[in-house]
């Protein structure tokens, strides 16, 4: 078993070098292999191929690895908090409160710096609201998903009432980010996002063995010692902000949350200690493919990297639920 | 120090319904308490209540004479184990695992598991009976290696107090004794209190020290099993007609259902 999580974890750590060097070189710019890495391991060296590699696609990709673990980390949170396999920050209603924060901020002619600003406060309102909604009911996980879903719904009804009241024009930039964009990576928001990213992830491994508890319920883990609601509360201030800032820097990307979870499980087993890192590692691989997938597949139009986990997604979660021919993920 | 346990004057309601209607007692330590009373009567109510799981509990409730609701959970933990009549798990631990998490309160945040837990498990696993489920998933097992399981894990606790919630109503005969009868030997040898809700009348009657009818959120009856398991007390408070003989063997009482067709036949010659 130790020796078996060890391979596990050296390959998983391998293919994510493996896939950072990809994504770095695949591109239109005809930049062969062999200069990518020789550019990626001289930072300081000069000329036009360095910049677009450092300058370009290595603050998305960086961007892409980072996303793509939180993203799956915070689906990982989320699903062993309220012990249900569908959750997932956006089955929650961040992606919808994140999305009225943007379109309110196009409508307001405040696009630019302040749309991922106005992202960030729509996730985290709709998170707090969907919080507030669950915990007069005593926090009961039925409610809070139920909560989530309502919430997302409205929100994307306003966001429609939003587009239906502006210019085409206008609205064009929040669509594409709605469907989950890198591109959008500039060094600006890659200096912010990992101070709300990896003290996150940091957090979660502090209290993985909680949460391995947690997923007991909560009269068990109570009985077992874990202070039920001090221990939910910070993981759930932690992967709200998480998920806003993921939100706020790449759009809405679904489906990472769901589907790299329920892999990584059948993987290393559900000891979070195991699935957390694990899911960070898939994660971030699997974001950064699929956005070298979004960049080349239909030359020279380029998709948004949520299209396409949106459709290997789903293809893998049928496929996963057509196998095992029954409605159990765990 | 005599009392492990104490309830002072407690009322327990979910929104306007009373659950626990004024209960008191006490639990000295090595004692084996039963509880016991028909279905909704608040036995599951006041478990929760005494393990700090309800917040609008009116009254006291006493650990080794600190209010529980003053002990952190970590602590509570590491004295106390409460074993539930089901337990879900959604996530498909392994039974090692699963197991291992009855440590959780005596290991710290960045510590890992030491020589003595694995020390522990082994040996709580050998007790239980299910050392050969080790590797296997929680989803594997029958709903009687689950429960054993699921106690195994309370024993993990290492703990001074025990709350058993029917810990035994999903075992065959065979295992239901063997768990019991294990339960009775830790409470001699480590001087565990053990307190217990209890369904099978003859179960309470034949391990536990002390028995507690409850009615209606109340205490009905209380004290050694012959006094509390008469015919009268449980006509009166199950609404059913029994027989109380006493077990050839050990001396205890044992309780017997009459169904309606029989009793009718009975009444019948006797009148004859």
């Amino acid at each position: 078993m130790k020796r078996k999580t060890l391979v596990i974890f050296s390959l998983l750590c391998i293919l994510l070098v493996f896939s950072f060097v990809l994504a770095n070189f695949a591109g239109r710019s005809g930049i062969s292999l062999n200069k990518t890495i020789y550019y990626l391991l001289h930072p300081f060296s000069s000329g036009m191929e360095r910049d677009i590699i450092w300058q370009i696609r290595f603050p998305r990709v960086v961007l892409g690895v980072l996303v793509g673990a939180a993203l799956a980390s915070c689906g990982v949170v989320f699903q062993g908090l309220l012990r249900n396999p569908l959750a997932e920050s956006y089955t929650l209603g961040t992606s919808g409160g994140a999305a009225f924060g943007a379109s309110l901020a196009v409508v307001l002619k405040l696009s630019g710096t302040y749309m991922p600003v106005f992202a960030f406060a729509g996730s985290l309102m709709s998170i707090f609201l969907v919080y507030g909604i669950a915990s007069r009911k005593q926090f009961s996980n039925s409610t809070l998903i139920l909560g989530g879903v309502v919430l997302s719904y409205l929100f994307s009804s306003l966001v429609l009432l939003i587009f239906s009241l502006s210019k085409a024009e206008e609205v064009h930039g929040v669509i594409l980010w709605l469907m989950g964009d890198l591109s959008s990576a500039a060094i600006s928001v890659i200096k912010v996002a990992p101070f709300f990213i990896i003290p996150s992830i940091i957090v979660f491994f502090i209290f993985s063995r909680d949460l391995n508890i947690l997923t007991l319920g909560e009269d068990k883990a109570a009985h077992l010692g874990v202070n039920n609601e001090k221990v939910r509360k910070i993981l759930f201030v932690a992967s709200s902000c998480m998920a806003g800032a993921c939100v706020a820097a790449a759009g809405v990307i679904g489906f990472v949350g769901l589907i790299v979870p329920h892999f990584v499980r059948r993987i290393v087993g559900v000891d979070h200690r195991l699935v957390l890192p694990a899911s960070c590692l898939v994660g971030a691989i699997f974001l950064i493919l699929c956005d070298v997938v979004a960049r080349n597949i239909i030359y020279p139009l380029e998709l948004p990297v949520g299209v396409i986990t949106g459709i290997f997604g789903g293809i893998f979660f049928l496929s996963f639920l057509w196998k095992t021919g029954r409605w159990r993920i765990f | 120090m005599k009392n492990v346990l104490e309830i002072r004057n407690l009322f327990c309601s979910y929104g306007a319904r009373r659950v626990i209607d004024g209960i008191s007692f006490a639990v000295e330590k090595g004692e084996f308490l039963g509880i016991i009373g028909p279905n909704g009567v608040g036995k599951t109510t006041l478990f929760r209540a005494i393990s700090g799981l309800l917040k609008s509990v009116d009254g006291k409730i006493l650990f080794r004479e600190k209010n529980v609701s003053e002990i952190s959970p970590r602590d509570f933990a590491s004295e106390v184990a409460v074993i539930p009549q089901n337990l879900e798990v959604p996530f498909d631990f392994t039974v090692e695992e699963f197991v291992l998490m009855g440590r959780f309160s005596r290991i710290g945040r960045f510590e890992s598991l030491k020589k003595r837990d694995y020390a522990v498990l082994d040996e709580v696993l050998c007790l239980t009976d299910t050392s050969s489920l080790r590797g296997r998933k929680i989803s594997e097992l029958s709903g009687g290696e689950k429960q054993r399981v699921i106690i195994a894990q309370g024993f993990a606790q290492e703990p001074s107090l025990l709350l058993l919630d029917e810990p035994t109503s999903a075992l065959d005969i065979g295992h239901k004794v063997r768990i019991l009868d294990l339960v009775k030997r830790l409470k001699k040898k480590q001087a565990l209190t053990v307190v217990a809700v209890f369904h099978d009348l003859n179960l309470a009657a034949g391990y536990c020290d002390r028995l507690i009818l409850l009615r209606q959120g109340k205490v009905f009856a209380s004290g050694a099993p012959e006094e509390v398991l008469t015919y009268q007390n449980i006509e009166e408070v199950y609404k059913t007609l029994v027989v109380v003989k006493e077990n050839p063997i050990s001396g205890n009482p044992c309780v017997f259902l009459v169904s309606e067709e029989e009793r009718i036949s009975h009444e019948k010659k006797r009148i004859d």
